[in-house]
């Protein structure tokens, strides 16, 4: 199985996001050899898909996983309006200034508990507990959101593996 | 000890309370996700408040038939400890968590949750 990918789009729909989770989720235990990783990126691929669908402002809102040599991308898109965009850039690139994952997850808990207005965390935990580096695209209103990982053991269907 | 918080059935999740002897116990089942959030954050407040109402020494959390808990819900945790912790320390009461090991999300989040009130909670797998 060279180069595994899944892709989907769909209607912006906070009940799909559950099911494309467990959709997914049966994808990379058929892919990945690892299980505590397939249950990370599972996590992950969750909150990319709530955040997309909660910020979309048009109809459409969708997700791409592949695996190239033994890197995982998880790749959320949607259109978003431009205090969310700018948010969105804000909130990461203040994230990856902070290189210790696990500490900038426990100052954001910290900031969150006390918080009215949705809870902030999905990125961050992405990064501290699915060990998953974030990164953006942005053209005018369109987001991509990508989150990575090195897979440490090969996948389902390469040489030597069952 | 009579405990005054109505069961949580939810479309995606349900929770169940009961209390005895200065012990409060909680079993949550389903999915966390963005639809039970609403009917999560009421039922945690409660559960905060009759378990400050009965002077509970302790609330034991049965996550381990929770199959999934997304960021939203999990912050309705945070904010509750976060609760706790601001307590007079005579009103504090220590918070068990049950986890199960085969449900790996459950390692990381819980752990992270005991780092945010090292001397309130535990876990048990």
């Amino acid at each position: 199985m060279e180069h595994p990918f899944f892709h989907v789009s769909f209607a912006p729909n906070v009940k799909l996001v559950s099911t494309v989770r467990r959709f997914t989720a049966e994808f990379y235990e058929r892919v990945l050899v690892d299980q505590e990783v397939s249950e990370k990126v599972a996590l992950a691929t969750h909150e990319l898909l709530e955040n997309a669908v909660a910020y979309a402002v048009d109809g459409e809102t969708g997700v791409r996983i592949e695996v190239v040599e033994d890197l995982l991308t998880i790749k959320t898109w949607n259109r978003a309006s431009p205090d969310r965009v700018e948010s969105l850039r804000a909130a990461i690139d203040q994230m990856n200034q902070e290189k210790d994952a696990d500490k900038y997850y426990q100052a954001m808990l910290e900031k969150t508990a006390y918080r009215t207005d949705g809870s902030g965390l999905g990125l961050a935990r992405i990064r501290a507990e699915a060990d998953m580096r974030i990164s953006y695209a942005i053209e005018t209103d369109r987001v991509c959101i990508e989150a990575t990982t090195s897979l440490n053991r090969p996948l389902h269907g390469r040489k030597g593996v069952q | 000890m009579n405990i005054e918080l109505p069961k949580l059935a939810g479309g995606v999740i349900s929770a169940e309370a009961s209390g005895d002897a200065g012990v409060v116990r909680v079993r949550f089942s389903g999915t966390a996700d963005l639809e039970a959030k609403d009917d999560l954050e009421v039922f945690v407040k409660k559960l905060h408040r009759e378990a400050v109402r009965l002077s509970a020494t302790k609330v034991i959390v049965d996550f381990r038939e929770l199959e999934f808990m997304n960021s939203s819900c999990f912050k309705i945790f945070v904010a509750w400890l976060a609760q706790v912790r601001d307590l007079e320390a005579t009103q504090q009461y220590r918070i068990h968590l049950l986890s199960n090991p085969n449900l790996l999300w459950q390692r990381r989040s819980l752990a992270a949750l005991s780092c945010f009130a090292v001397d309130l909670v535990a876990i048990e797998t």
